[in-house]
This record gives C-alpha cells, sequence and structure tokens, in this order.
C-alpha cells in the first residue's frame, strides 16, 4: 500500500496523484493532514519505556501512525522554510518515533534503533517551495535509514510525474 | 561578550540533556567573563521574549537535539517566526545527540550551516557531541561525568566566540569506532545496555515488553 501524507493545505496535489495512481490501479491511500492536529515530538521518550509503541500525545497522529506500519511506501508531501522542510512536515517525521524500539544495533555501518515492526515502508519526499534539493536528498535517505528502509527520492512539486513513477 | 542562549529541546527545562549541557556550559563562559541570557523553546509562553532578544543580540548559540538526522519540528516552527537578521549577527550552534559516533551528528550539523545563512548570520561553527541519551537518568557524579566537559567548551567559545578551535573539534570524539570497538559496543548494546533500558522502562511502571507492537 501507497501512504501519501500531505501536510500543506494544497490539495491540488493530492488531485493529482490520485488521477495519476488511479489511472495504474494502485493500492493508495491519501491523507491530508495540513489542517490535522499534529502536535511536534516532545521528546518525552515515552513510547519507547513507557507506553512502547505508543505516542504519548493523544492528537490526529495516532491514525496514521497505525497505517505506516502497514504501508509499503510513504510520501510526505510538505511546505518548506528556512530551506528545509516546515514544522509540520518534520513533525510528522519526528513523530514517527514509536515505530521504534529502544534497543540499538549497528545497521550498514550506523548506530540505529531496532524496528518495532518487521515490515516498515520506504520513504519519499514531495516539497512546496524553495528547499535546498541536495540536503533534503541527503537527509531523507538517512531519516529512511532510520527504518532501515531506503528513500524514494526528494522532488519538488512541480516533479510530480517523476515521482508517481517511483510509487509502487 | 554577551551571549544570547537560546535552548532548542521541545523538551521541558527540568528534563532536558540540552539543558543538562548548557548548565556546565555556562559556567565555562562565565569563567572566561562572558555574560548570558538563556531561553527555552518549550516555554511557547516565552516566544514573544526570545524573538526580541534574537533581535537585539548579536552574539547567538542555538542548543539543540538531533531530532531524526536534522531540527526538532518545534525549533523549526519557532525559527520560521523570526525575520533574518542584517546587522552582522554571528550564530554558533551546539548539536548533541544519543548515538556515541560523531558521524551520526554530521547530516544535522551540515544543515545547521545553512540554516545560519537563511537567519542572515554568520555561521560561526558548531560543537557536535553524541552519547548523551542517559543524561537525564543519570543523577550526581553519573551524570556530571557526562556534562562537566562542557564546561571547557564554554571556556573555549569564551575566548574564541565560535566552535572551530582544534579542542571544539577533537570534543566530538570518535568519528567512526574502529571495528574492534564496534563490535564491542554491538556486544554491550544487545547485553547491558539492553538491560539498562528496561530497568529504566520498569522505574516508569512500563508493564509491556520494549518491543511490543501495539498496532
Amino acid at each position: 500500500m501507497i501512504l501519501i501524507v500531505n501536510t500543506t493545505a494544497d490539495a491540488s496535489v493530492t488531485d493529482d496523484l490520485k488521477n495519476s495512481l488511479a489511472g495504474r490501479g494502485a493500492d493508495f491511500e491519501i491523507i491530508e493532514a495540513g489542517g490535522l492536529r499534529i502536535s511536534p515530538c516532545i521528546g518525552c521518550n515515552h513510547c519507547w519505556l513507557k507506553t512502547p509503541g505508543e505516542c504519548s500525545i493523544k492528537d490526529d497522529f495516532e491514525r496514521i501512525l497505525k497505517k505506516i506500519v502497514h504501508a509499503d511506501q510513504m510520501w510526505v508531501i510538505s511546505d518548506t522554510a528556512l530551506g528545509f522542510l516546515d514544522h509540520k512536515g518534520k513533525n510528522v517525521y519526528d513523530r514517527m518515533l514509536p515505530i521504534l524500539t529502544m534497543y540499538l544495533t549497528f545497521y550498514k555501518g550506523q548506530l540505529r534503533h531496532v524496528p518495532r515492526y518487521h515490515k516498515l515502508p520506504d520513504v519519499g519526499l514531495i516539497y512546496f517551495g524553495s528547499g535546498e534539493k541536495e540536503y533534503l536528498k541527503r537527509w531523507n535517505e538517512r531519516a529512511a535509514l532510520n527504518f532501515k528502509r531506503k528513500s524514494l527520492g526528494v522532488f519538488e512539486r512541480d516533479e510530480l510525474k517523476e515521482a508517481v513513477s517511483c510509487m509502487c | 561578550m554577551h551571549v544570547l542562549i537560546i535552548n532548542g529541546s521541545p523538551r521541558v527545562k527540568k528534563y532536558s540533556n540540552t539543558n543538562y549541557i548548557l548548565v556546565k556550559f555556562t559556567e565555562g563562559l562565565r569563567e572566561n567573563g562572558a555574560s548570558f541570557e538563556q531561553y527555552e523553546i518549550s516555554d511557547r509562553g516565552s516566544w514573544d521574549q526570545i524573538r526580541q532578544a534574537f533581535d537585539r543580540n548579536t552574539v547567538i548559540l542555538i542548543a539543540l537535539p538531533l531530532y531524526v538526522e536534522c531540527i526538532p519540528g518545534l525549533l523549526i516552527e519557532f525559527l520560521e517566526t523570526l525575520t533574518p537578521k542584517s546587522d552582522g549577527s554571528k550564530l554558533a550552534f551546539l548539536l548533541q545527540g544519543g548515538f556515541m559516533e560523531g558521524v551520526q551528528l554530521r547530516c544535522g550539523e551540515a544543515y545547521l550551516k545553512i540554516l545560519a545563512g537563511k537567519l542572515g548570520c554568520a555561521y560561526m561553527g558548531t560543537l557536535v557531541k553524541g552519547d548523551n541519551f542517559m543524561i537525564r537518568f543519570f543523577e550526581g557524579e553519573w551524570r556530571e561525568k557526562v556534562t562537566d566537559p562542557y564546561a571547557d567548551m564554554g571556556r573555549e567559545y569564551a575566548v574564541n566566540g565560535d566552535f572551530n578551535s582544534k579542542a571544539c573539534k577533537k570534543f566530538t570524539g570518535h568519528e567512526k569506532f574502529p571495528l574492534p570497538v564496534r563490535i564491542y559496543v554491538g556486544h554491550i548494546l544487545k547485553t547491558q545496555a539492553a538491560k539498562g533500558f528496561e530497568q529504566i522502562a520498569a522505574a516508569f511502571e512500563c508493564d509491556k515488553p520494549l518491543d511490543f507492537k501495539p498496532y
């Protein structure tokens, strides 16, 4: 399943994706998260040490988390700020911490948390605005490595066709 | 020198590893004649004050924990509200994380260089150091053993106004452990450290295994 989380207020991008993916008969789900209540991670570590796998913040992110652990691909659509994701986009990545455990291991030469679930999604990013693309590519690869998965790439809004070609 | 210090940790000050680090760092800063004012991003009620302090000061240090390879979402939310400067301000960073090797923090460090420019400030370097996860769980001597060395870095920063000295670069420690050390650390993580995490969980009254799958 392809999970698409749109943290922007612009639904035209997901309309375009719907049209492209439906035509291909792809299994996908889109969550319009721009208007959802998704608070920032506060680093309490409860998801690792007190209520394993569950976030202590009870807001709209929980239903996204439940989808992530069953997805083959996850795509985040985000606005940018200061060359990076804006806070809404970054909050989605930060709040994914419960899918990892407290335990640590070396993976591909990097110390990483042991994933809580056997199957986690590869991660792609589509962004609006003036992001530092080369940095975003590097960063998304590192972020995907957190799940022992790979980056599906980083694409600007007007590169949607290229992004869709990586969705399967 | 007077320094504006912004603690960019989303965790409340009482439990903030970054704050424990800053306590020692600022001791060193004061010893070498610098003064400072400190604010916490975790306290949203102080954001107006922090914005005013950002506009007013020209020597600024943002201390932060690494969150998913970069800066925390809450810190981005705050930074989005700032007006970029054009008064020659100097911005340095103190980046800390849980993973032990320096290599784990380099992606975050790379963004901080970009960020300084976006905020209209001269980049004065980043003090990079991992292996800080346990600070909030340690007490007394154990905690000080981890945080005390930051006082030296406070002294360095007070003298140089940046983190570009050899001492600051060396402070990171191992960029990557040699293979035999990695094998040893990997073993410790699977045995003693794992047991330690389970003991902390028990103190948190956790009633499930740490690899529990709720979904």
